[in-house]
């Protein structure tokens, strides 16, 4: 029976260093039993957040909590949250095994846990190699099996599919998915929304160290400005139509035989041109939208702000 | 349960014994201590015998003081321990150690206690082995009988007082957390500044650390020439754990407190 998931609660969370502040104000909270995609640019303050809610880094003010409790304080952390941060936290010389045989002792973890976390990642032929020799994806592969040695009800994993192969990439999806149907806390975060967009439920996004939006995954899919091209052997005439039918819609031309409608969905564009007869030979929305949303949302500097 | 020191100890010991640099030391504390036992076998007894007229290695109380050779492994615990901590600030692996145990006093406690004994343990080999490196050395050579009492007599000493003297190394490298620095000012200070300071102060020696390590190893090196003003033993390996704890205590409510990023 996997252990069930706290959901994570960053309330008011401000953290400067020095002159610089890096999260200001931050107030979001993670379900379990979901994959929450925690989303910015580089140096939004991402990691800076992870660490706070991991006790590694001390809030200046506001607070960062794992259930009730801030990581500090909670009776065994690393059965209850298990986190990979970066790909750097390895002595050189050091074995993969070895690696998690000294987190598994500080932790009084059951010895059994490295190998069973070592065959989970996909590690095990390597694990009696020096972590020195990895590649990226190797290592963070490692760092993700370090996470669930406690066998956590709550993940916090910091852009763990930088460096993977796209096999890996696919593996990881399935992998975290599976997580959060077992009732698990899945926090991962990423620059880049593509990247995480089949994996996620939900969404929370931060730019310059302030929240720009949190909701679910398919309210920011419905809140993106539609964006649609289609293929048809009567541009003009569709252009027409699409034009009459919907004035607030902007039409143009996008190569030959194609228009780029902006403002209404493949299943709006579909509709006006089934009503009209007119033939249509491709119809797609695609992904660079929602990751034109996130740069505006990022950019924008435009906290809390609609669209 | 989480903070358990045993299994911190645990892991810390893992740690040494998963990489090279504790056998690294361990042989550079073995060379170190052969060259002085040699050198003290060869060398010395003639320059004495040319300036006193008297046969070095018929006295009883010389070949204990090459014996206690072993003390100069000081340094290479020094170092271990200093190494051993700021490593992990380093190779980023006290990220991992504080995830696993957020309490963070308690892993330079447990640091401390598994240098401890390291320390004290590579006392008892540095010990034995110069008296191996001796009898090997002295063969074919006239000399005073090598007995247990004398080796008997340092062993304690160089235990308790490198176990001490490695804490400080562990405490040393949580005050100052760049590996780098903290080598060097460690190097600095034994070879150069506590001795410039010891001959130039009258009466300061014995309260510095290298004079508390003296103290509390209690042997008497011929290089050492401040043996006279020296304080007990128990003063001194009160002293130098005194040196270890404070260093501990201030890293622990500053350097170690700070921020992981």
């Amino acid at each position: 029976m996997p252990p069930t998931g706290e959901p994570l609660h960053v309330v008011g969370l401000t953290k400067r260093f020095g002159s610089v502040t890096a999260v200001k104000d931050l107030s979001f909270e993670v379900s379990p039993g979901r994959v929450t995609g925690f989303l910015g640019p580089n140096g939004s303050g991402k990691t800076t957040t992870l660490r706070c809610l991991l006790g590694l880094v001390t809030p200046t003010s506001g607070s960062a909590h794992i259930g009730s409790a801030p990581y500090r304080a909670l009776p065994d952390p690393t059965r209850m949250v298990g986190a990979a941060l970066e790909a750097s936290g390895f002595h050189p010389a050091r074995t993969a095994r070895n690696h998690l045989r000294v987190i598994a002792t500080a932790a009084g973890l059951d010895a059994r846990r490295v190998d069973a976390s070592l065959e989970t990642v996909g590690l095990t032929t390597a694990a009696g190699r020096k972590v020195g020799g990895f590649s990226l994806g190797m290592r963070q592969r490692l760092a993700l099996a370090a996470a669930l040695l406690g066998d956590p009800g709550a993940l916090l994993l910091d852009e763990p599919a930088n460096g993977l192969d796209p096999e890996g990439i696919a593996w990881l999806r399935t992998f975290l998915r599976a997580l959060a149907a077992e009732g698990r806390t899945v926090l991962v975060s990423s620059h880049v929304l593509s990247e995480v967009r089949q994996t996620v439920d939900d969404v929370v996004i931060i730019s310059r160290g302030e929240l720009v939006h949190a909701g679910t995954l398919a309210d920011l899919e419905k809140t993106a400005t539609s964006h649609t091209t289609v293929r048809s052997p009567s541009t003009e005439a569709l252009a027409a139509a699409l034009r009459e039918s919907a004035p607030h819609a902007s039409v143009d031309p996008a190569g030959e035989g194609a228009l780029s409608v902006l403002g209404l969905s493949p299943a709006e564009v579909g509709h006006v041109a089934f009503t009209r007869g007119i033939e249509v030979h491709e119809l797609s929305s695609s992904a660079g939208d929602l990751e034109r949303v996130f740069l505006e949302l990022t950019a924008s500097g435009n906290p809390g702000g609609a669209l | 349960m989480t903070g358990n020191l045993l299994h911190l100890v645990r892991a810390e010991w893992l740690k040494a014994s998963t990489t090279k640099l504790l056998w690294i030391m361990v042989l550079g504390a073995l060379g170190f201590t052969a060259l002085n036992v040699v050198a003290l076998i060869l060398v010395a007894p003639e320059a004495s015998a040319a300036l006193l007229d008297i046969d070095a290695l018929q006295s009883p109380e010389y070949l204990t003081s090459v014996l206690a050779s072993a003390s100069s492994a000081s340094l290479f615990v020094l170092l271990l321990g200093i190494i051993a901590m700021t490593g992990e600030y380093r190779h980023m692996t006290i990220t991992s150690t504080f995830l696993a145990a957020p309490r963070r006093g308690r892993v330079v406690l447990a640091k401390g206690v598994t240098y401890a004994v390291m320390g004290a343990a590579i006392a008892v080999i540095s010990v034995a082995w110069c008296t191996l490196v001796a009898f090997a050395v002295l063969i074919g050579r006239e000399h005073a009988p090598i007995t247990a009492g004398m080796v008997g007599s340092i062993l304690f000493g160089v235990a308790l007082g490198l176990a001490i003297y490695a804490v400080v190394g562990v405490s040393v490298g949580a005050l100052i957390k760049n590996q780098v620095a903290a080598i060097v000012i460690a190097i600095l200070w034994v070879m150069l500044v506590e001795p410039l300071l010891s001959v130039f102060v009258s009466g300061i020696g014995k309260w510095l650390p290298g004079g508390a390590l003296n103290a509390a190893m209690n042997v008497t090196t011929q290089a050492d020439l401040t043996a006279a003003d020296v304080l007990p033993v128990w003063g001194g390996a009160l002293l130098l754990l005194a040196y270890a704890v404070v260093f501990a205590t201030v890293a622990s409510l500053t350097t170690v407190r700070r921020d992981i990023t």
